[in-house]
């Protein structure tokens, strides 16, 4: 200890200028490593937790259901039964996206609202103002891209035909990709009963995906908003079984 | 300044590192539960998937 302290004050002089930049070297170098931290806290921490608080969403929603025959079922293309909406914050159902398998959380909670602090827990967030599960006009959902469970992360991988399921506690709705397109956080007519043409009476069920894009940095920005459309196929009644995409899949009840 | 309180930690060297490891951890910890979220919140970092 002794030998430390008198080498710090000793030969080149100077022994409290040097100290102060000492410290402040330190200083910096500390304030490196918390930017990094930071990083790791944006991209992973908050995933971390987001996936739990989903999680115990989609347990609580899962043994609230009857249980489901393990079977695949006829796909019916009559009209589909349509909720009633839900208060704020309570759980709609759960989305499947076969695609994402293996890739997301890819049977994540559908909650009624888009708040930060809904989406935030990893969900699927119904924007109140469009139509339920089901309906004819629009049913449109936001999620995150990157961070907070990264729910919608590979939303550019979808492709026209791939299936996005909603699953409620008595129907599987199934709805099939027709497109998608970016656009500004401005532009809300994305999510109308008719997606760009506010106004106009809808006469097909459709389910929109919105989500944060950026045309430079990818699934990293969020100047610009990722739309995915899909159109209803079809439903099942729960008692007859289940669509045959999510029968293998894990997370599926 | 670590090397500072590096010193001034009691014990043997062996403890002192396990103190300075527990001091680390802390300071990460208080990171992640409250400066980092209320930073991320306070400048909007993270954005909002939303429409505005």
């Amino acid at each position: 200890m002794r030998h430390t302290s008198s080498r710090t004050r000793s030969p080149s002089g100077g022994g409290v200028v040097s100290t102060a930049f000492g410290v402040l070297g330190e200083l910096l170098i500390t304030l490196g490593v918390v930017f990094g931290l930071f990083v790791v806290w944006q991209l992973w921490w908050t995933t971390v937790q987001s996936n739990q608080a989903a999680t115990t969403i989609m347990t609580e929603f899962q043994e609230s259901l009857p249980e489901a025959p393990q079977v695949a079922a006829e796909l019916r293309t009559d009209a589909p039964p349509v909720p009633e909406a839900v208060a704020e914050g309570e759980t709609i159902g759960a989305l499947i996206v076969p695609a994402w398998y293996g890739k997301t959380d890819n049977t994540m909670p559908i909650v009624q609202g888009t708040s930060t602090e809904l989406l935030n827990k990893a969900v699927a967030g119904h924007y109140t103002q469009t139509q339920q599960v089901g309906e004819v006009g629009n049913f449109a959902l936001a999620g995150h891209r990157r961070t907070y469970g990264n729910s919608f992360r590979f939303v550019n991988e979808l492709v026209p035909g791939d299936q996005v399921i909603v699953e409620t506690a008595s129907t599987w709705y199934v709805y099939e990709v027709t497109g998608h397109e970016v656009v500004l956080p401005s532009q809300v007519d994305v999510i109308a009963p008719v997606p760009n043409e506010p106004g106009v009476e809808p006469t097909e069920r459709l389910l929109t995906l919105t989500t944060c894009h950026s045309p430079t940095l990818g699934e990293f920005g969020n100047s610009h908003r990722w739309i995915t459309y899909a159109k209803f196929v079809g439903w099942m009644d729960r008692a007859d079984g289940m669509p045959e995409q999510v029968l293998d899949d894990p997370g599926v009840q | 300044m670590y090397g500072w309180i590096f010193r001034h930690l009691p014990g043997n060297r062996f403890w002192q590192v396990v103190q300075s490891l527990v001091l680390v951890a802390a300071v990460v910890a208080v990171l992640f539960t409250w400066v980092f979220p209320w930073v991320a919140e306070t400048f909007n970092v993270n954005g909002d998937p939303n429409f505005d």
